[in-house]
């Protein structure tokens, strides 16, 4: 039986097709979301990489603050929920997740069966959001992909103060006129996030394991950060992107076999 | 239409019109409107004139020009309230009272762009203490005499009085209808139960109770069905704009009981008996607690909270943080701490009157919902 899992988000589309509840067949992401083409296409990708149809799946769920816009679902579930269930099935012993998207940040603490505790949500604005490293590395002229890369040759991390992100650019800006290594600065940009989401944390409890999941989490200069101040590893959740689009397709699997019994 | 729902519509509408509510009430008494700044006014002052107390909590707009009088970090309900203020919307009241317990609120009032005379006074916050009844019936008795001169008439402590007794008719009719809409929440949903209750700051008291205790008794001769949904109690200053409770009602949830200082707070006490009416409102004052805007050493709030949950038979407290409030900000991680303690569950959502997109507020409360 195939279900699938679509997430999506407010800048990338993902859908992850499963195989009796257990086995990925296909794990797409594009990196534009709600109100793009975005959907469509990594739709009919992944099910081009599953040598499969639509009519195939037996249930579709879907996920993300785009949730509702996908006409192919059956059900909407919260990606607060399915990011809970996609981690936990990947990362059993996960106790806390942080959760940094497009333009959300999250902690979400889970129960012993995977089941969410409590959540919390950035609010008052998007401080500390992918937006925020989309426009950091914009200004800086380097590739998000290569970010973790210059915070690691980092001597003498820069401080980042301004909360707001047009602020906070600036202060990039006039740092980078004063001749500040790009190495610090972005080291200095991965500890301002990190500060934003581990507030989150705070308010939420922390404990470990601790799984990191989202785009951001690729990006292993903010996983250091955050690391650091909660003075704990953490995880990374294998392919971060895809994990809310896994718990839908789970959910999905688990509905249709609760169904069936 | 049933009388039910002739009530409900009417009462709504009221309290999506104040303004017309005004206008008919001048056509039918010749008096005008007071206007009532939050929080905690004593509005019977204004009632025993014979003028209209309207409450003043601003609304869902944009905001632009109050942004020239107002840091960016004031709270929504101060900022739509500065904005209206700036385009002419509270001129035509006789008055407006207004009470300074949070910062803000003290700033705003030395700044008022309106043309209708203000009049602020400040509630003592050292309440526990008999001198603070002393300081607050004295401040009553300057806000009578101001109001006495502004709109010509005599205020006698016999017209207090009986506006007292109007008040406490319906904070104890208000009292039942909350708990009534607990048992029948397919009738009364969310943004219902919160205009039933938003109605009473556009309407004469008395009016709204005969009202309101026609709906109960209605209510009453109704069979209780079984909800299956969930049952929260509410917290914080306010649960608007409209959108937030129909997110709430959508994702099936039943406001079973509030602790909201634009709902439930103005009438979960009584303005105790006496002789003397001002030092009566006065001391309702000392008497109120659970408020973030009354200091309260004790921080009884949390307790309060968590037996209005087992009162109710709710299955979580929802907060509605408003966006930039610190003595709500500041109160939260004390009774969040004893929530978590007791194992009563919480969402915290932020509530802000600018908005028109709820995305977010979507996101928490269908997650809070599975969560439950």
């Amino acid at each position: 039986m195939f279900t699938m899992g679509i997430d999506i988000g407010s800048s990338s589309s993902k859908v992850v097709i499963l195989e009796d509840g257990a086995n990925i067949i296909a794990g797409e992401v594009i990196q534009i979301g709600t109100g793009s083409s975005g959907p469509k296409r990594v739709l009919d990708e992944a099910l081009s990489k599953a040598g499969l149809k639509l009519e195939d799946m037996a249930k579709i769920i879907a996920t993300g603050y785009g949730r509702s816009s996908v006409e192919e679902a059956h059900k909407q579930i919260s990606e607060i929920s399915c990011q809970a269930k996609g981690v936990f099935f990947l990362v059993p012993s996960a106790k806390l997740i942080i959760d940094i998207g497009g333009q959300d940040v999250k902690a979400i603490r889970l129960d012993s069966k995977g089941g969410v505790k409590q959540f919390f949500m950035n609010d008052k604005c998007a401080a500390g959001t992918g937006r925020f490293l989309d426009v950091m590395s914009r200004v800086l002229e380097v590739n998000l992909d290569d970010m973790a890369e210059y915070d690691a040759r980092a001597t003498e991390p820069a401080t980042v103060s301004s909360t707001c992100t047009v602020f906070a650019e600036s202060e990039v800006i006039s740092q980078l006129s004063n001749g500040v290594a790009k190495e610090n600065i972005i080291a200095g940009v991965h500890q301002s996030v990190a500060s934003k989401a581990c507030g989150l944390a705070y308010r939420c409890g922390v404990e470990e394991d601790i799984v990191m999941c989202g785009g951001v989490a690729k990006d292993l200069g903010v996983v250091r950060a955050i690391s650091k101040e909660l003075k704990k590893p953490v995880i990374v959740a294998p392919n971060p992107q895809i994990t809310a689009a896994l718990g839908a397709a789970i959910f999905a699997f688990e509905e249709v076999r609760g169904a069936n019994k | 239409m049933s009388r039910i729902e002739t009530i409900i519509s009417e009462l709504s509408s009221i309290s999506n019109n104040p303004r017309k509510a005004m206008e008919d009430y001048k056509k039918e008494t010749g008096k005008g409107s007071v206007g009532v700044m939050p929080y905690y006014a004593p509005e019977e002052i204004i009632h025993a004139a014979g003028f209209l107390p309207v409450g003043i909590w601003g609304g869902q707009k944009s905001i632009s020009k109050a942004r020239a009088y107002l840091p960016p970090f004031a709270c929504s309900i101060m900022q739509s309230v500065m904005e209206m203020q700036l385009e002419g919307v509270y001129d035509d009241l006789e008055a407006v009272l207004f009470p300074v317990p949070c910062d803000t609120l003290k700033c705003l009032s030395q700044k008022w762009k309106g043309t209708s005379p203000v009049i602020v006074f400040t509630h003592p916050q050292n309440r526990k203490l008999e001198a603070a009844n002393k300081f607050l019936a004295e401040e009553y008795r300057l806000v009578r005499e101001k109001l006495e001169t502004i709109l010509n008439v005599k205020i006698t402590d016999e017209a207090l009085n009986q506006s007292i007794e109007t008040y406490n008719e319906n904070r104890k009719v208000m009292r039942e209808f909350t708990d009534l809409a607990a048992n029948y929440p397919q009738i009364i949903d969310p943004k219902k139960r919160h205009a039933i209750i938003k109605a009473r700051f556009f309407m004469e008291k008395s009016k709204h109770t005969a009202m309101v205790k026609e709906l109960n008794s209605e209510l009453k001769s109704l069979p209780v069905e079984a909800f299956t949904g969930k049952k929260v109690v509410l917290t914080g200053i306010m649960a608007e704009p409209n959108e937030v409770l129909d997110i709430l009602k959508d994702n099936g949830f039943a406001v079973v009981a509030d602790d909201l200082a634009q709902e439930s707070r103005l009438f979960r006490n009584d303005v105790p008996s006496g002789t003397d009416p001002l030092y009566r409102l006065a001391k309702w004052w000392q008497e109120f607690d659970g408020c973030s805007l009354a200091t309260d050493a004790k921080k009884s709030r949390g307790p309060m909270m968590m037996d209005m949950v087992k009162g109710s038979k709710a299955d979580a407290v929802v907060v509605c943080m408003m966006k930039f409030c610190d003595p709500e900000e500041f109160d939260y991680p004390i009774y969040y701490r004893q929530f978590e303690e007791a194992g009563i569950k919480s969402l915290f959502i932020e509530i802000d009157l600018e908005t028109t997109s709820f995305e977010q507020t979507k996101t928490r409360v269908q997650s809070f919902s599975e969560m439950l």
